[in-house]
């Protein structure tokens, strides 16, 4: 159509044999890496030429985006290297950076990426020769690997998943009797009356019933007629946490809400990261037998031994109200986590067999954003995906938009997520959010033995760092 | 149908005027060369390749037409790559969409341009043409505003127009944006209008510039007596179709892109108040 | 009588395979019991006819990509080379859309086929498609189709319509536009001749479920009555629980707002347009700054507006929302669109 006077130049990138060469996206820290490749031209090294290196000040500065970005614009493989540990050139930055990448690659590998395409390593600026050793290292083990080709495929047309997840098993206990339910909504009445009528808090956040039968939806009460309205039965799935730091602002507080015990284990991430103030919440905690869905546990629920969550400011059981928490009852049956079973599954099949899973998953993603919005961690006011300079997450509701956004909210999430698989319930297109956040939460507790729990002086895993953090590098 | 609406046809840049630190104008002439032709107040979509595109209003009136003019001011990701752009390199251009100043309408009436900052560049086209058509109007005032010495836009033009006959050209500063040598008005858009003393009478306003400075302008013109039907405002909203597909420019049932920009003060009090 | 036949649930399979074998695209319901979408199929076992089967989402990505490209470039500044959009070529059939869905598809063509200006794109897919809609048998509880002019078996945007009939009676099919005539092979495609017996059932039915769903049409000038409500501090109520996510504008069979962006490297790129929706919080965010729906509220008042109100004003009182409630049965926060109109057109004083 339009063209003008001349086409524009477009450098040729393939070279005249046609043969393929690596693409490798070499991501360097400036004091230490750069210089020692530096000095392996100097030193007049040969190695491997296919490796295109771009310098950062530090290793610590390689976001996980700068990763996939390399990956959607065509490299077969990515490398990243940085000072030793205890040498950054900015002290920790390597710390944090190797805390950050292990996690990154553990994902990348879960959503089926052949690890023959990632690489860290440590390497100074007198280590010309390791450099040389590095590139030809990586060069041979992704030539074994092949060209990745695209790195989002559009799946549309193969929708059949290349296996099945196990079914979850029968729940571990019943249905609580409608009478329990009853009797917490009648003490949750009272308490948040009183709580209004007095002037403690300027609104509690609860559940009520929704249009569509069994329906339980969030509720936002005033006054004591409007406590009235308020709810709780095992259909209560919302995590009201995530009206928490808005409304908040709205009243100024203090704000009463409504909490399971992995609601309150969103509070206490609130807590963590100064979104929310402890004298600006009263968390009701209810004792909850579990989510069901008819007459489905919720896969959560099967395996949580905490019926009421140690953070309450007021515990409403069947049988009272009690002012603060009272210890977890030790007649609660629960069994496997079903989605322990699913993951192991996901994580023995071979990494191809994995990746076409995760392709038709993110294939399905309509970028609704319902993950971000139900979600009580999910706060920013500028979302990264918001961000238009530069576009990090593509627009387009396409493959490589679609795994951009999903990995880039799952590494915002690692170490922060609290496994109330909101995301998962929101989700329209069934996409197992609740599978990949498990994933990264998994690799964080068995390398730094940590779980997003409800203590909120517990720093979260990826704002800190040992310094014998496991390495595990090439 | 249009067979490629969203495709645009390609401009080279032809000359550039730096207006102020941060606003530019930019000439652009057809490569293809097919005749273009608009009415003073429609707009085009500009495309930066790489970048996106963004909504002007073409700037130069239809008498001088062979050639386009757009002025923009450095805001977000596409502007700011429009201007690291020079002369001689090519953008992409779709329109020109939208309605149009009632120009004819306007003849042997007295005229009254208000314009607030990036405002002026909205109405530079239908002022250049009833400039180049003097004859048919009568008096007629520029009032431009804005915050400081360092944003005034169209210096060396104000000069040229405060010199065409029956032509007064008032040029205002907000308290605080004077220098020593400013000859000008300092005060609030408003309350520089109000001190014109202008007579609804045989007049016609045309008014541009930030939703606040529209919102007291029309108080104003309230208080002296002037009709809504005599004041003639353009609109913007963000915009990314311009063809009243996407869903994204209204106010109420009224499309900035299709039913506007222009629209007058009594059309505007119609439609609900999210401007 | 609008010609119309009688079919087992094995001829309907037939007559689906041999338009696939006729090199049509047909996409229709597929999926297992969890996840039910509108596919394209490669045989008609896979299509899901029954009374439980319903999409999750409308069918309109079918017509209305989530994502397409609007033109291609490479470009140096000096000089630029554009590529336009491939047109679409191959024939589809939508079948076992709702007919909520159909009169969906409806709106879709007011807003890219009406204007001036055309949408070519949209054009190309739409003169390629032929809808064949399938009548429901049974209600769910967020369905209000009948509150909004529309019927179980509504044939609003239908080129042929199945109604299932109870087992184990099979199918009715009637031709309602040229193009549907042309899908089931013409005058005479070899079924047996409907009664008027076999319409009589299927009418008793679709009346059945409309008790089912129980809702009247809303009346009134629907547009003045919002249109008055609009400044009202009744909004901020309605929309407190809303989490400004997109689910209800995508998974909706009328709504068609989207973005446009270009992804480009320093040499070439794709002007795509994308799904996009007035419930997220930067859709008029201005390049200042400035945002004339700063709020929720705000925003959720939009969509309502623009179903109820901005829409029907443009189209003699049409409603845009086609009642499908889908937006009621997914939202995650149990907003539910019903009580938000029912609520703003009655909270003014008449």
């Amino acid at each position: 159509m339009s063209t003008t006077a001349g086409a524009p130049t477009v450098p040729e990138t393939r070279p005249a044999d046609g043969q393929w060469r690596p693409k490798i996206v070499a991501l360097v820290c400036n004091w230490c890496t750069y210089t020692g490749a530096d000095m392996a031209g100097t030193s007049r090294r040969t190695y491997a030429p296919y490796v295109r290196t771009i310098r950062l000040l530090c290793s610590g500065r390689v976001d996980p985006l700068l990763i996939l970005q390399a990956f959607e614009q065509g490299a077969d493989a990515v490398l990243v290297s940085g000072c030793h540990p205890g040498d950054c050139h900015y002290v920790q930055g390597n710390l944090y950076s190797r805390r950050r990448l292990t996690v990154l690659r553990s994902l990348l590998d879960f959503v089926g990426l052949d690890q023959r395409r990632l690489h860290y390593a440590w390497v100074s600026a007198s280590e010309g020769v390791k450099w040389s050793r590095l590139v030809d290292e990586v060069t041979a083990k992704v030539r074994e690997a092949g060209p990745l080709g695209q790195w989002a495929r559009p799946a549309m047309d193969a929708w059949q998943p290349p296996f099945e997840l196990p079914e979850p098993g029968p729940a571990p206990r019943p249905k609580p009797a409608e009478a329990e339910p009853e009797a917490i909504t009648g003490h949750l009445r009272e308490l948040a009356a009183r709580l209004l009528d007095t002037g403690q808090v300027k609104l509690v956040i609860g559940h009520t019933a929704g249009s569509l039968p069994g329906q339980m939806v969030p509720s936002f009460a005033r006054t004591s007629q409007e406590a009235r309205l308020l709810s709780w039965n095992e259909r209560c799935a919302g995590n009201l946490a995530v009206y928490l730091p808005g409304k908040l602002k709205q009243t100024g507080g203090p704000v009463a809400v409504v909490v399971k015990s992995c609601d309150a284990r969103a509070v206490a991430g609130l807590l963590r990261e100064n979104q929310v103030r402890r004298e600006d919440a009263v968390l009701l905690g209810v004792e909850c037998a579990g989510i069901w869905h008819e007459e489905r546990l919720a896969a959560r629920c099967h395996s949580c031994a905490e019926a009421v969550s140690p953070l309450a400011d007021w515990t409403l059981t069947a049988n009272g109200t009690v002012q603060g928490s009272v210890p977890p009852r030790n007649d609660r049956a629960i069994g496997p986590d079903p989605r322990s079973a699913q993951l192991a599954v996901l994580q023995e099949r071979p990494a191809a067999e994995r990746r076409e899973f995760w392709q038709q998953e993110f294939d399905r993603c309509i970028r609704c954003y319902a993950c971000r919005a139900v979600c009580p961690l999910c706060y920013c006011a500028s979302c990264i995906a918001d961000k238009q300079r530069p576009q990090w997450i593509p627009t387009a509701i396409d493959g490589a938009g679609n795994m951009a956004w999903n990995l880039t909210r799952a590494m915002h999430l690692a170490g922060r997520c609290i496994d109330c698989d909101e995301c998962a319930r929101a989700c329209p297109a069934d996409i197992r959010l609740d599978l990949l956040n498990r994933a990264v939460a998994g690799e964080i507790a068995d390398r730094y033995g940590y779980q997003a729990g409800a203590d909120p002086a517990l720093a979260a895993p990826l704002t800190t760092f040992q310094t014998d953090d496991p390495d595990g590098f090439l | 149908m249009n067979a490629s609406g969203y495709v645009p046809q390609l401009m080279r840049i032809s000359a550039q005027r730096d207006e102020t630190s941060d606003v530019r104008t930019l000439r652009l002439d057809q490569l293809n060369r097919a005749p273009l032709s608009w009415r003073s107040g429609q707009f085009g979509l500009f495309s930066v390749f790489g970048l996106g595109e963004s909504a002007f209003t073409i700037a130069n009136p239809p008498t001088r037409g062979d050639h386009i003019e757009c002025t923009f001011r450095e805001m977000g990701k596409v502007t700011a790559g429009l201007r690291r752009l020079s002369v001689g390199q090519v953008i992409g251009f779709r329109g020109p969409y939208g309605n149009s100043f009632p120009v004819e309408e306007w003849r042997t009436k007295d005229l009254i341009f208000v314009g607030g900052g990036m405002g002026m560049a909205a109405l530079h086209s239908p002022l250049r043409y009833v400039l180049d058509n003097r004859d048919d109007y009568g008096d007629v005032v520029i009032l431009n505003g804005a915050r400081g010495v360092a944003d005034m836009v169209y210096t060396e033009e104000m000069k040229e127009w405060a010199s065409i006959r029956d032509v007064q050209v008032v040029r205002a500063v907000d308290p605080g944006g004077e220098t020593p040598e400013w000859d000008g008005e300092v005060g609030l858009i408003p309350q520089i209008f109000e001190k014109l003393g202008p007579q609804p009478d045989n007049h016609v306003v045309i008014v541009c510039g930030p939703p606040v400075m529209l919102h007291f302008m029309l108080q104003s013109l309230d208080r002296l007596g002037f009709h809504p039907e005599q004041i003639v405002t353009t609109l913007e909203n963000r915009m990314k179709c311009a063809l009243g597909h996407c869903g994204r420019c209204n106010i109420g049932p009224f499309y900035v892109c299709r039913d506007g920009p222009v629209i007058t003060a009594a059309e505007l009090k119609l439609l609900p108040p999210e401007v | 009588m609008t010609a119309s036949w009688r079919l087992s649930a094995a001829e309907v399979k037939e007559w689906l395979d041999s338009l696939l074998a006729a090199g049509r695209r047909v996409i229709a319901p597929a999926g297992d019991g969890g996840l039910m979408l509108f596919r394209q199929v490669s045989s008609a076992g896979e299509v899901r006819l029954e009374d439980t089967a319903h999409a999750r989402w409308s069918p309109k990505e079918f017509l209305f990509p989530r994502t397409e490209t609007l033109m291609s470039y490479t470009f140096d500044h000096s000089s630029v080379q554009l590529a336009p959009p491939q047109p679409a070529a191959t024939e589809q059939v939508l079948l076992g859309v709702r007919p909520c869905d159909a009169a969906g598809l409806t709106r879709l063509d007011d807003v890219f086929l009406g204007g001036e200006e055309g949408d070519q794109l949209y054009a190309d897919r739409r003169l390629r498609t032929t809808v064949v809609s399938l009548a429901c048998a049974a209600a769910r509880p967020e369905c209000f189709c009948t509150a909004v002019g529309g019927a179980p078996d509504g044939t609003e945007g239908s080129d042929a319509q199945l109604v299932p009939l109870p087992a184990p009676q099979g199918y009715l099919l009637r031709a309602l536009t040229p193009k549907g005539r042309e899908l089931v092979g013409g005058p005479e495609p070899g079924w047996p001749a409907a009664t008027e017996q076999d319409w009589e059932q299927a009418r008793t039915q679709a009346q059945r479920v409309a008790a089912e769903i129980g809702r009247s049409p809303l009346t009134g000038d629907l547009p003045g009555r919002l249109m008055d409500a609009f400044e009202l501090p009744i909004w901020s109520t309605l929309a407190e629980r809303c989490l400004g996510c997109g689910i209800c504008a995508y998974v909706c069979p009328s709504c068609s707002c989207f973005d446009i962006s270009d992804q480009a490297s320093a040499y070439c790129g794709t002007r795509c347009r994308s799904w996009d929706t007035c419930t997220l919080t930067g859709f008029t965010r201005h390049a200042s700054g400035h945002n004339p729906r700063p709020d929720q509220p705000s925003r959720y008042r939009q969509r309502v507006m623009h179903k109820f109100a901005y829409f029907p004003l443009e189209s003699d009182g049409r409603l845009m929302c086609v009642g499908c409630g889908r937006c009621v049965a997914l939202c995650p926060a149990g907003m539910d669109i019903r009580s938000a109109v029912e609520t703003t057109a009655t909270e003014v004083p008449s």
